[in-house]
């Protein structure tokens, strides 16, 4: 399985802390959030992704509590285990 | 008497002595105000120009300036703040800090940019001032009332709409880390100023104003306004996260990111995160958002506690906070935490620097160097009631409280290990570690007061992306980009403007609104070079401080004991590969000194 973690707006938004899915072969993170969109009935993808689809300014998403900006971004794989954290843009001080 | 022509500025500041009892109107310098602004730069050429870098903060002769910006009280962006510099007790070095709310605008509407207070009261005395008018009154029967209530009663036997900035207990106890507080929640609360404002005799500044902010161009400022909102309300920061959760939302991020320092540093991943998060705090103590005074933002966080072990009501616990007298002293009770925040409110003090105090004890007792009789308790990580309990006694200086009320650095030096000390320049490092955090680290060691994040957040491009995406973990460009937010930052600190307008709104905007508000040009470039020559003023005082380029530093667990635990374990902060460029970078010599030349240019020499 892999465990996607809603995290800020997301968790107000969806009313949920946490979403499982079985793991696909090869899938990447982009992959799965197009998924796991159509498993929920809330629209949340643009939280995270402009109208072309990449990642709003600010988003953050990790996978293993790496940055996928710093991996293969939205091309980043996934497999069976992994954690996917996703983070909406948000800031402090 | 000189004339003042421009827009914007009131072009008015009010000089107090405390000594003499006298309150004096004068012109502002107009030259000054245009190459310096107002707020922390503006406030910082008058200090320097009237104050020896030698003096002692606790002496006479040291002056506190509260500043405004001339775009404080304008509507727009976010344009509640302002800023007091001085001298710090904590930090020996140039002192200022700022705060937002409503009192910063009432002071442009009484007719004021600045007030300079010198000198020091004979007996406790608070200012009043109503419109262009300001008298000293005593406060014998103030001295010792919490913020709050010294704001109750100053409103009640005053004015009722009038605005209050106040000490509590722990500036007049003189406390290291004791804040001014304003709006009754509102902290201007780095480097210890409330101490000095103690130190004077001096309870509060209570202001009265009905006049407005005159604009030189309101149709261009209706412009830039209408821009700037746009862009605010449009940016997911500004427009949707930090309306939502606040700073708070960072806990997870951070903690998730490997960096959120843990048990006085020693780890820099928190199990209690998820407890202690923004995420946890908007589901139970958070009762609504708020802003300072013109804010489409509303970072605040109004909160409310109704347990058995703690109550009361009040404004907080921020990011920082929730890291400070949480994650930092191993304490995952969210209700303790809030209410250690509050009584941080109604004492006066700095929630960072006494958290971070805290847990520098903590370690202290963990490795034996303290013993529970000094302490007068047990005391470890993790332990809630022990922190709430400790954060009073600092604030009273009662009891082992007397030690905390030092600082950490002067705390730990007196057990003999200076190196638990979590700080830069004795000032206590804010919630990023600048190991797995390059840049952040960097700005920690050049900051200009000491470890302080919001004097270039280079959180904003190592871990938020934004403007863009840097590599948190590389050395490389940091010195640049550390250069540009430490730059810019000082000309929104001198702007009257909230830092975090500047997750939307960039110098071409900030260039827009001075020029619309105050008649004089200002460009991108300007706007940059104010900054940049802020900053080399506050380093020129702090030099002939004597705190030396020597002082530009990480302390040893930073630069030297790899991070322990989760996914940035095993990095250290590399210094000494970005401090050479960051010097190169200012224009400085390699020893760290501003050279004549770049001080030329700047207007500075």
């Amino acid at each position: 399985m892999i465990n996607i973690q809603f995290y800020s707006l997301l968790r107000l938004l969806l009313k949920r802390e946490k979403f499982e899915l079985p793991a696909v072969v090869n899938e990447t993170v982009g992959q799965l959030l197009q998924r796991l969109q159509q498993q929920l009935a809330t629209p949340f993808l643009q939280k995270l992704l402009d109208d072309q689809g990449t990642p709003i300014p600010g988003t953050i998403i990790m996978v293993n509590r790496r940055n996928i900006h710093h991996l293969e971004q939205l091309e980043t794989q996934v497999q069976d285990g992994d954690v996917v954290a996703l983070f909406p843009p948000g800031a402090g001080g | 008497m000189s004339r003042f022509d421009l827009k914007g500025w009131s072009g008015k500041l009010l000089r107090v002595d405390l000594t003499a009892g006298t309150c004096t109107d004068e012109v502002l310098n107009e030259q000054w105000a245009k190459e310096y602004l107002g707020g922390r730069g503006l406030g910082t050429k008058y200090f320097t120009e009237e104050v020896a870098a030698d003096v002692d903060p606790f002496s006479a002769e040291n002056k506190l300036i509260l500043a405004t910006g001339p775009l404080t009280g304008t509507y727009g962006a976010a344009n509640g703040r302002y800023m007091v510099i001085t001298k710090s007790p904590l930090t020996g070095t140039i002192a200022s800090s700022n705060s937002g709310g409503y009192f910063p605008c009432e002071l442009r509407y009484a007719g004021y940019d600045m007030v300079i207070f010198e000198g020091k009261a004979e007996h406790p005395s608070y200012l009043q001032i109503h419109n262009n008018k300001a008298q000293l009154m005593g406060a014998v029967h103030l001295w010792g009332k919490s913020t709050q209530d010294t704001e109750d009663l100053i409103l009640a036997e005053f004015h009722g709409d009038a605005k209050v900035a106040a000490i509590g207990p722990a500036g007049e106890n003189q406390v290291s880390f004791a804040a001014i507080i304003n709006d009754k929640h509102r902290a201007a609360g780095r480097t210890g100023i409330g101490a000095v404002m103690g130190s004077k005799n001096l309870k509060a500044i209570a202001v009265r104003g009905t006049g407005g902010v005159k604009i030189a161009d309101p149709a261009a400022y209706r412009e830039a306004a209408i821009e700037a909102y746009g862009m605010l309300k449009q940016n997911p920061v500004s427009g949707q996260g930090l309306p939502a959760l606040g700073t708070p939302v960072l806990v997870n991020v951070i903690n998730q990111l490997g960096a959120l320092p843990t048990n006085n540093f020693q780890k820099d991943t928190f199990d209690g995160a998820e407890a202690i998060s923004g995420e946890t705090l908007a589901s139970t103590y958070l009762k609504r958002n708020k802003g300072c005074m013109g804010c489409i933002i509303g970072c605040g966080r109004v909160t409310g506690l109704a347990g058995a072990r703690f109550s009361g009501d009040g404004e907080g616990p921020e990011y920082e906070t929730l890291f400070a007298l949480g994650s930092a002293c191993g304490v995952d009770d969210l209700a303790a935490i809030t209410k250690a925040n509050y009584i941080c409110n109604e004492y006066g003090m700095d929630t960072i620097s006494v958290g971070a105090t805290v847990a520098c004890a903590m370690e202290l007792a963990e490795k034996g160097l303290v013993s529970e009789q000094e302490i007068g308790m047990p005391l470890s990580f993790g332990d809630a009631d022990a922190l709430v309990k400790l954060v009073e006694m600092a604030g009273q200086r009662e009891g082992f409280g007397e030690k905390l009320a030092m600082g950490s650095y002067r705390l730990a030096d007196s057990f003999g290990a200076p190196e638990l000390s979590m700080s830069v320049k004795k000032l206590e490092f804010p919630a990023y570690d600048g190991r797995g955090i390059q840049g952040i680290g960097l700005n920690y060691a050049t900051s200009n007061r000491g470890a302080c994040h919001v004097r270039g957040y280079m959180i904003s491009p190592e871990v938020l992306g934004l403007p863009e995406k840097l590599d948190p973990q590389a050395t490389a460009d940091k010195a640049v980009w550390t250069k540009i937010f430490q730059d810019f930052t000082a000309t929104v600190d001198s702007s009257g403007v909230c830092l975090f307008t500047t997750f939307a709104i960039g110098a071409p905007q900030f260039a827009n609104f001075c020029t619309a508000a105050t008649g004089a040009e200002f460009t991108e470039e300007t706007i940059m070079e104010i900054g940049e020559r802020v900053y080399n003023m506050e380093r020129v005082f702090n030099l002939k401080a004597g705190v030396d380029p020597s002082q530009d530093k990480l302390p040893k667990r930073i630069l030297e004991e790899p991070i322990s635990d989760g996914p940035l374990k095993g990095e250290v902060n590399k210094l000494d590969q970005m401090l050479p460029e960051y010097y190169q970078e200012r224009g400085w010599s390699a020893e760290g000194i501003p050279t004549d030349e770049r001080l030329q240019t700047l207007g500075l020499a």
